[in-house]
């Protein structure tokens, strides 16, 4: 049997970048290791930051918050509220709502839900009657919109997202396959949600690593899946990438280095409509309308 | 040796001496899609395994 490449210990995990063979014990340390260098490359946290962590309960907010807290001690004046969309997915959303009341009871992180039906008059099942295959895009709006209130609503400083390298490789191919050059060049960091900055500290740790680092802390659970994930762009983009980060490793880094020497080359051109006030709900958006009022005056609301 | 399919269904296949991998291949399983335990103990995809070993392969890519 493989041994780890640090200790005795049998292997449990191969890192593929760099190409490694950890236990569970290492396996932890460079996970954890790199995603605190992810957030210390990129000036992420600090002293003071009241971070707002979208906490869906699946599994990469789940490791982003467990992370998190356990880096959070060596942080000046940090504090962690994880908060929790309820979309109102029937089958879907009430087992992943409780594995994360359950979390943060065990983490001793508060914790708040906001629901859509609160914000928007209705949940997403009833919202998407006859549009079902829009799923992926109204929610995605709503979403954003639900995060923003409540970052605002428990005086956020940073809203995290468990995002991770997978995911932002797939929205860069998407994007390139829209031929969204605006939403292709936006930087997360400078992202605006009510102007409030968004962190992805796990834009460079592989989706495969998330779940083995889950599985080493006992922190694995089968969730069920969106039932609209069907419907997404996104399953097919999954599909495509991963068979090429197979058969070509560092395809999904080489991505993410595109999007960003691009976005580079685009500094200060004006690939999109400058910020600007929504007309009707004051939001910052690029348009007359934010996608919000837009979605809303779709739905006929 | 006896494989547990991602959806839990069974699986028996008798390839002899072999790497996690190329059980994953054979059976047409991207390895960057599945995690993988061998009689209950998670292992690399370059990990050999053999004769009544079980293996479970479980899938990380979970859309919601």
């Amino acid at each position: 049997m493989r041994g780890c490449d640090c200790c005795d210990e049998p292997a449990v995990a191969r890192v593929r970048e760099p190409d490694r063979h950890f236990c569970a014990t290492h396996f932890t340390g460079f996970f954890e290791d790199r995603v605190a260098s992810t957030i210390r490359n990129d000036d992420m946290i600090k002293p003071g930051d009241r971070i707002t962590l979208a906490l869906s309960g699946g599994k990469d907010s789940t490791a982003l918050l467990l992370v998190l807290a356990h880096l959070m001690p060596a942080w000046e004046n940090v504090r962690i509220v994880a908060i929790t969309i309820d979309e109102g997915i029937a089958g879907y959303r009430d087992e992943t709502v409780r594995a994360a009341v359950e979390l943060t009871a065990d983490l001793g992180i508060e914790h708040h839900t906001v629901t859509f039906h609160d914000l928007f008059g209705d949940n997403l099942d009833t919202l998407l009657v006859g549009r079902e295959r829009e799923a992926c895009t109204v929610c995605g709006i709503l979403r954003k919109k639900a995060l923003a209130v409540a970052a605002e609503r428990y005086g956020a400083t940073k809203i995290a997202t468990g995002h991770n390298l997978d995911d932002e490789a797939q929205s860069v191919l998407m994007n390139t396959l829209r031929g969204d050059l605006p939403r292709l060049v936006r930087d997360a960091a400078q992202e605006n949600t009510c102007f409030i900055q968004r962190i992805k500290p796990l834009s460079l740790t592989p989706e495969k690593e998330i779940a083995i680092y889950l599985m080493i802390n006992n922190a694995w659970k089968v969730l069920p899946e969106c039932p609209y994930t069907r419907f997404a762009l996104r399953a097919e983009v999954r599909g495509i990438l991963s068979k090429l980060e197979y058969r070509h490793p560092g395809t999904m880094t080489n991505l993410i280095e595109t999007k960003k020497k691009i976005g580079r080359y685009c500094a200060g051109a004006q690939v999109s409509e400058p910020i600007r006030r929504c007309r009707e709900c004051g939001d910052p958006c690029s348009a007359a309308l934010c996608q919000v009022c837009r979605l809303r005056h779709s739905l006929g609301r | 040796m006896n494989i547990i399919l991602p959806d839990n269904r069974g699986r028996t296949i008798d390839p002899g001496a072999c790497t996690i991998e190329q059980v994953l291949t054979e059976l047409g399983i991207n390895p960057i899609e599945v995690i993988v335990s061998v009689n209950g103990r998670l292992v690399p995809e370059d990990a050999t395994v053999s004769g009544d070993d079980e293996i479970r392969i479980i899938r990380v890519a979970h859309g919601g």
